[in-house]
């Protein structure tokens, strides 16, 4: 092995051809896709705490994109409808993520509009269910002997509440909440939507009543 | 061991030696794999192309079909959508529904029809010399102009004898006249527009403010201490999200008893469970009646890509091929909740009910009465499930609280 130039010719044009089917290919395919109507971008606020969620590494533990019905019950458990490209517009980096150790984020704040359950459940997890291994951001709250006006309290059960006076959230705990509750992907899809068909297309789209004699 | 081995079979070759490999041609069969591969590459990005666009027409078809839900004349549309409170042949239930035949409010034509369609009846009226607590939905979000415009001119001409025609122009101006002004206040409201009705009964409807003590208002609004605000995840007029349940117009007594439930434990949610652990009985009860006032436009949608029209059969006829009876023999026709045991269900939540319905059949949930839903849930495939949710979901919001406890406050007196 000695003519060294075919052989990088063709390792540059094997890249070249996958960058263009991978990245470019796609790349044009979604940059003609609308901002659907029903999402709109990220305050500042939100936007810090987008950048406090990636700091924090959620998505380790939480992804951002709902399953189709044919893939897993998403639906039911409340975490949406199938997500489609579009939902992401104004999501970079996206945060898909690929582990579900924690449940999916993508509607959370559809199903969970609470801010204070968000403070509460960032600050003790285990506050609200006992049995949750997610883990607990105790530094992005501060103990204050007395709240200041200005100040957001975190709701506690006794179990859970200092001693002596008040947790309250810092800037990072609440602009993070304020992601969360932004975190609602509810609109009905564009029809025009780009999405993963998968198996649903076929023969067992066109009659409803095949697929649910197979279960 | 090996190492060895070959020293002693091979000897060293000349210090000098350059392996090399002499030119072979690469053997047919590869060639022909690497053709079929790219063949069948070929085959399947074009055939999954085709997909997509099948499934994207699918997808645009059916929102057309969610949108105009085209189901021929009047007649079928107010089978459909009518028929199961007023009745088939528009008789109504004796000390339920009010008649539409021989009723005065048909007298007075089709645009009439179509201004109740839009709003809805919330309070007491007097149809035919007889007393009913109104509580109709309003069809403002269910139904589009050309079939409020059909159902109007269909139940004129069919109860009323008017054959006037209602344009469907007329009705978007309707629509947008009427605006976000919420349902007729009984009959009282709409005799101010009706001359030819009887006189009606006053209209004593408690609002939101009357069940609004100070306790109340707060526990909704600010929480507490220890507990979050009601109105934090299930909206400031109740109407929920998601997996969140929408509770404006739920039964006060099946509010109240399921906050008990939490409270003991014999229902599990732990959001629900922290919340409720801190209320006394007579702040769950407050609750109960505070929510049971809330009236809510629905912010649900089928959502889950179920079966609608098998959704409609299970709530509508049931399937007793699987022991299940229809869900509005008990929760009421329509769906409006039967006080005190039976939930309002129309434009609940899809995820939901899916949710509630998988805990029941799972054991997760087990406090209904006498076990039924347990029973029917497990009855039920995923898929039907799924199937209920999405239609009742789709379904207008039934003004039914305050009715049902005024029932409970009439049935107490008696």
């Amino acid at each position: 092995m000695n003519r060294y130039l075919p052989l990088s010719i063709l390792a540059l044009a094997i890249l070249a051809f996958a960058t263009l089917m991978l990245v470019i290919a796609p790349g044009i395919q979604i940059d003609a896709r609308n901002v659907p109507e029903g999402l709109r971008n990220y305050t500042q606020a939100e936007q810090n705490g987008r950048d406090v969620y990636v700091a924090m590494g959620c998505v380790y533990c939480h992804s951002q994109q709902p399953r189709s019905p044919d893939q897993a019950p998403d639906g039911e458990r409340g975490w949406g409808r199938p997500s489609v490209a579009s939902d992401y517009a104004f999501d970079a980096p996206h945060q898909l993520g690929t582990m579900r150790t924690g449940p999916d984020l993508l509607n959370v704040g559809a199903r969970l509009p609470s801010e204070g359950w968000h403070l509460t459940h960032l600050y003790q997890p285990r506050a609200i269910f006992d049995w949750s291994i997610m883990p607990a951001y105790p530094f992005l709250f501060e103990r204050k002997d007395r709240a200041a006006p200005s100040d957001t309290v975190v709701t506690l059960p006794p179990a859970y509440a200092p001693e002596s006076g008040v947790i309250v959230a810092r800037r990072d705990a609440l602009d993070l909440v304020a992601y969360l509750r932004a975190l609602d992907r509810t609109y009905p899809s564009p029809t025009d939507a780009l999405r993963d068909d998968g198996y649903a297309s076929g023969p067992a789209a066109e009659d409803p009543n095949a697929s649910e004699g197979d279960s | 061991m090996f190492g060895r081995k070959s020293k002693s079979d091979h000897p060293r070759p000349d210090e000098n030696f350059e392996p090399y490999e002499e030119f072979s041609g690469i053997p047919m069969p590869v060639y022909w794999i690497a053709i079929a591969l790219a063949a069948w590459g070929a085959f399947m990005l074009y055939d999954t192309g085709k997909d997509v666009t099948l499934a994207q027409d699918e997808r645009v078809e059916e929102r057309a079909v969610q949108i105009s839900a085209d189901q021929g004349e009047g007649g079928n549309l107010f089978v459909a959508n009518c028929s199961t409170c007023h009745q088939p042949d528009g008789e109504g239930l004796r000390g339920a529904v009010p008649p539409l035949a021989g009723s005065e409010v048909l007298a007075a034509g089709p645009e009439i029809v179509a201004r109740i369609l839009l709003r809805g009846i919330d309070g007491p009226i007097r149809v035919g010399g007889d007393d009913f607590d109104g509580h109709m939905p309003s069809f403002a979000s269910a139904l589009n102009d050309d079939e409020i415009s059909r159902i109007a001119s269909y139940v004129t001409l069919t109860f009323g004898e008017t054959d006037a025609k209602l344009d469907p122009k007329r009705v978007a101006d309707l629509r947008h006249e009427v605006g976000d002004a919420g349902s007729f206040a009984g009959g009282a409201e709409l005799a101010t527009i009706v001359t030819s009705m009887p006189p009606q009964p006053p209209h004593p409807a408690p609002t939101a403010a009357d069940a609004m003590t100070a306790t109340v208002q707060d526990l909704v609004f600010a929480g507490r201490d220890d507990v979050w605000a009601c109105a934090s995840c299930h909206g400031d007029l109740g109407q929920g999200g998601e997996n969140t349940p929408r509770l404006a117009g739920q039964p006060a007594k099946y509010l109240t008893k399921q906050l008990n439930d939490f409270r003991d434990g014999t229902r599990d949610n732990e959001s629900m469970q922290i919340v409720a652990a801190g209320l006394s009985d007579a702040e769950t009860a407050a609750l109960g009646a505070y929510f049971a006032t809330l009236r809510a436009t629905s912010n649900a949608s089928p959502n889950l890509s179920a079966d609608l029209a098998r959704g409609e059969r299970l709530a509508l006829q049931g399937d007793w091929s699987l022991g299940v009876p229809a869900c509005f023999t008990c929760h009421g026709s329509s769906g409006f909740g039967v006080a005190p045991d039976f939930p309002a269900l129309a434009a609940q939540h899809a995820p939901y009910t899916a949710s509630q319905l998988a805990a029941w059949a799972g054991g997760g949930r087990q406090n209904s009465p006498l076990g039924l839903m347990s029973q029917i849930s497990q009855a039920l495939s995923s898929q039907d499930r799924r199937a209920v949710a999405d239609y009742l979901a789709s379904l207008p919001p039934v003004p039914a609280g305050r009715t049902a406890s005024a029932q409970e406050g009439t049935s107490n007196a008696e």
